[in-house]
């Protein structure tokens, strides 16, 4: 009940909150519109009149030679060449003394040859050398330069611009503003959680519990509840009218209790009649004290999104500009070509993160998550503001190593911090709000790192990234200091190199990880981390459209990630999904044969993050049904250690396989063979895991 | 009812200034960079106009350092914008031959201006350095060899002075847009959270008036109505069930 309820009021205040951004962002549109024209029309006009010179300079010279005004030849023509030079110019003339015209090209304004025979118009023919400002006639902008020759006055240029110039500019910042708009609503979620939703549900889940309770019969006492929760007036009326019920209880049992101790004699007749109604009523009904422990933990677990969701959000700012950057840092390295040079910093980012969360999950455990993640975010911090000052790709290595480090710590801490808080009937929950800082990160991020980096430069789009990743750390501060973990739960531990041998020789274990989880990660880094933005870039295209594209993907796996997982409810299932996830990844590289314009490049985008959406959550899953022998032998923790150790890999694979096929085939190719490989596996692992189903030939 | 108005007002004012604040930036840059790049045309426009003059005297067999009616073409090109400091044509090797500032005319071109064109490879190239920046277009003979670069001068401060006009302009709307768009939603919000309030007080006032046990029908509708309804329909029977036991004690006493 409490979570559709506060689901209805975030909607609601979300849903106003973006009614009053659309507005204001389309009143900012209207004032940004005549500011552009009033400031750029100048700006346009002197453009217009150093085109118009020389055009003026071919008429003077051809009168210079002894053709007469009215008989000059190729006018028109020296106007076709001044379009071409200046593509915004809507129409020329070359008007008499009188403002008659005598030679035009292309749309004329309305009411333009009133315009030309103003008196103020004409007075310029007085004064040669300046060039007056433009003047709106009709739809157009016209910029009017007197034509004098040593002889006198001999007629006016005039060349007008549409004034639909600014409309074209205002429109180009369209899909920005999208994404601005977009992101806001992300960030009011995420807002809304962080400062008035945590209170704000503690508040109403204990309101909702306490109703619950009393439906169900549970009048136990609860320990102190905070007194600065949202509805404590009513939420101590309503515990007050369950303690009323308790106390009557209670006082009931003590009147039995003392009568039972008092002289036979003096026993009530029913005195076993009403015992036996006592325990009826203690079997239907909870009586005594509770002890509140989950209440307190739940408050703890929400704390960490905050400082995750900023983290995450400056590593993903980089990622539509950061194959680009590293690009421009190139260096030559003897043995290497530039593509896999570009390739490294991405792959080397990864393989840290995928070799170091293994072991940074025992020092979590040692040093304590908060403590973890706040060096982690220092770490990072250091590493971005570094990358923003890198000289060369080898020094921006080292940086990348940082940043790798700090992530790694952070995620791994922040991992640990929602498995310590979490209890077994809300797991699944506690993890979608860890994933869901991700996803919105990863939604929020590129768009807006794209936006940034465009505008003000990779380098300072890092310095960015450096004070987000600082200002983690203030929210990581909030997280508890000392851990309280369950006593029940065993620690994490590292896989050994026997677990990882005999794992990587397990067909079962290795049909889902060699041929699903792999792949699907090299598709992930190989498309969208490296060709994605070194393609785009590469068609004439900006970081903003880069930002946009891994913007889609992040979107659609927030709309299509839910759907898969209701939908994996059974092993079959599962892998139909995780077969149809990877056909439908290399698809999405596929696509790309059929065109190689930047819409193409956003439908392959699309196909892989469908294909992801789909596959990601049963892949996970199947682990555990395809190996529940080496689980129960090793562990879960093993199993999944090394599944993600190995998935992980995949990722650090990805960038590198994409460069080497750029290499050798260029990057249209590259996503298509990479695309195509996704579906071979993708094909083989729905074989190999339907013959797994098949019944097996009884011998004769 | 504590219904979080500071931390709504909160969320309000940090929405907006996010939306109208990222809006804003854009604009200032959309409008740089557009200005940025008409000013270049323009440049360039002139430049390309220069370079054709020259290339119609090479035309007629003059040579490149000795085109005698050169400095007339370009100062006349220079008077037609006021942006424009000097125009300066030198060769390949960064010797000055031509220029509308006589100062000028015998120094050695700027690092800054030559590294650029090593760099540009005959394209166009600009150079942002204060009152030493400048547009330039490559100059071909007719065999189609580079042979020098006509540079147009302008300062960077003139152009400056004009972006930050603009740019305060945009920062004062985008200010008031946030501003009024701030306020909107704070007020939106807290009339928002003020209903949601008023459901709740209403449940309240209606548990408080009367028996506890016995809520009016106005805490049994609104969001938590049927979750109170089952509340109080449990305790009234716990408490009659205890009560009816309370009673059998007693009446077994008496007896």
């Amino acid at each position: 009940m409490n979570q559709s309820y506060l689901r209805s009021i975030y909607l609601r205040l979300a849903g106003v909150l973006m009614v009053i951004v659309m507005l204001a962002l389309g009143a900012s549109a209207y004032l940004s519109h005549r500011t552009f024209e009033h400031a750029l029309a100048p700006e346009l006009s002197k453009k217009v009149a150093s085109g118009g010179a020389s055009v003026r300079a071919l008429v003077l010279k051809a009168m210079e030679n002894g053709i007469g005004f009215k008989q000059l030849f190729g006018v028109e023509q020296s106007f076709d060449d001044l379009k071409t030079a200046i593509p915004e110019v809507s129409y020329v003339a070359l008007t008499g003394v009188q403002g008659q015209v005598e030679y035009q090209r292309f749309t004329a304004p309305p009411g333009a040859e009133d315009h030309f025979r103003k008196p103020e118009v004409l007075a310029a023919l007085t004064t040669p050398e300046f060039v007056p400002a433009a003047m709106r006639v009709g739809n157009q902008y016209v910029v009017s330069m007197p034509v004098v020759s040593p002889k006198g006055p001999v007629g006016m240029l005039h060349v007008g611009v549409g004034v639909d110039f600014v409309d074209r500019i205002i429109l180009d910042m369209l899909y920005d503003v999208l994404v601005i708009l977009v992101v806001a609503l992300f960030f009011t979620l995420e807002l809304l959680n962080f400062m008035a939703g945590t209170r704000l549900e503690a508040s109403l889940k204990a309101l909702g519990e306490t109703i619950e309770r009393g439906a169900n019969g549970d009048f136990t006492r609860s320990g102190a509840r905070e007194s600065s929760t949202t509805f404590s007036a009513l939420l101590q009326m309503l515990e007050a009218a369950r303690a009323r019920v308790g106390t009557a209880y209670e006082k009931l049992l003590h009147d039995i209790e003392q009568r039972r101790r008092g002289p036979a004699h003096e026993r009530p007749a029913n005195l076993a009649q009403v015992q036996a109604g006592l325990l009826a009523l203690q079997n239907r009904y909870s009586f005594g004290q509770d002890d509140g422990a989950t209440r307190n933990r739940e408050g703890l677990l929400a704390r960490v999104r905050a400082p995750l969701f900023i983290f995450i959000l400056a590593e993903e700012m980089t990622r539509p500009f950061l194959p680009g950057y590293i690009k421009g840092l190139l260096v030559p390295i003897p043995g290497l070509s530039p593509e896999i040079v570009v390739g490294l910093p991405i792959a080397l980012f990864m393989f840290i993160v995928a070799i170091c969360q293994p072991f940074l999950g025992a020092y979590s455990e040692r040093v304590g998550n908060r403590h973890t993640m706040l060096i982690g975010a220092g770490i990072a911090a250091f590493g971005f503001a570094a990358t923003a000052f890198a000289g060369s790709v080898l020094d921006l290595l080292i940086w990348r190593s940082l940043c790798a480090l700090g992530y790694a710590m952070v995620f791994v801490a922040g991992q640990a911090h929602v498995l310590e808080h979490a209890s077994s009937k809300n797991r699944a929950r506690s993890f979608s709000l860890f994933v869901g800082a991700i996803m919105v990160a990863t939604v929020c991020g590129p768009s807006i790192g794209g936006i940034l980096a465009d505008n003000i430069g990779e380098r300072m789009t890092f310095g960015i990234s450096a004070l987000l990743a600082l200002g983690s750390m203030f929210a990581v501060r909030q997280l508890p200091g000392q851990s309280t973990t369950d006593p029940n739960r065993t620690a994490p531990r590292a896989p050994s190199w026997r677990e990882i041998g005999s794992l990587l020789v397990n067909r079962r274990f290795m049909t889902v990880t060699g041929l699903a989880a792999m792949p699907a990660k090299i598709v992930l880094t190989g498309m969208c981390f490296y060709l994605v933005p070194l393609y785009v870039l590469s068609i004439g295209s900006t970081q903003s459209v880069v930002g946009r594209i891994l913007m889609l993907y992040a979107v659609v796996m927030v709309v299509f990630s839910p759907l898969a997982a209701a939908a994996a409810a059974t092993r079959e299932r599962m892998e139909h999904l995780v077969g149809l996830g990877l056909l439908i990844s290399g698809l999405g590289g596929l696509l790309m044969l059929s065109g190689g314009q930047v819409g193409w490049v956003f439908a392959a985008t699309f196909f892989v993050g469908v294909g992801q959406s789909l596959s990601i959550a049963a892949q996970s899953a199947l682990v555990r049904e395809h190996c529940d022998t080496e689980v129960a032998v090793m562990g879960e923790s093993s199993v999944y250690g090394v599944y993600r150790l190995l998935e992980r890999l995949g990722n650090a694979a990805g960038p590198l396989i994409a460069a080497v096929l750029v290499m050798s085939f260029g990057y249209r190719t590259s996503f298509v063979v990479i695309g195509a490989m996704a579906m071979v596996c993708g094909a083989t692992f729905m074989a190999v895991t339907r013959r797994s189903h098949q019944p097996a030939l009884a011998a004769a | 009812m504590r219904t979080n108005k500071p931390q709504m007002v909160m969320v309000a004012v940090m929405v907006c200034g996010f939306a109208v604040g990222m809006a804003g930036f854009l604009n200032f840059f959309k409008y740089r960079s557009n200005a940025d790049s008409m000013l270049r045309d323009r440049l360039v426009v002139t430049g390309n106009a220069i370079e054709s003059n020259i290339q119609a005297l090479l035309a007629l067999g003059l040579q490149f350092s000795d085109l005698g009616t050169l400095p007339g073409t370009l100062e006349r090109e220079r008077a037609t914008d006021d942006l424009i400091m000097s125009i300066e044509i030198f060769d390949v090797d960064g010797k000055m031959l031509y220029s509308t500032d006589r100062l000028r005319a015998s120094r050695q071109v700027a690092p800054a201006w030559m590294a650029a064109a090593r760099q540009a490879k005959g394209a166009d190239w600009f150079v942002k350095d204060g009152t030493e920046s400048a547009a330039a277009t490559g100059i071909q003979n007719n065999f189609g060899v580079l042979i020098g670069w006509v540079a147009l001068r302008y300062s960077e401060d003139q152009v400056k002075a004009g972006t930050n006009a603009v740019a305060r302009n945009i920062a004062v709307t985008t200010f008031a847009v946030f501003l009024a768009a701030a306020a909107v939603a704070s007020m939106a919000l807290l009339m928002l959270m003020n209903r949601l309030a008023r459901e709740f007080e209403t449940v309240e006032s209606a548990l408080r008036s009367g028996d506890p046990l016995r809520p009016s029908d106005a805490a049994s509708t609104g969001p938590f109505g049927y979750a109170l309804r089952r509340f109080f329909e449990t305790l009234r029977k716990a408490e009659a069930e205890i009560a009816g036991l309370r009673s059998s004690l007693e009446q077994g006493a008496r007896r």
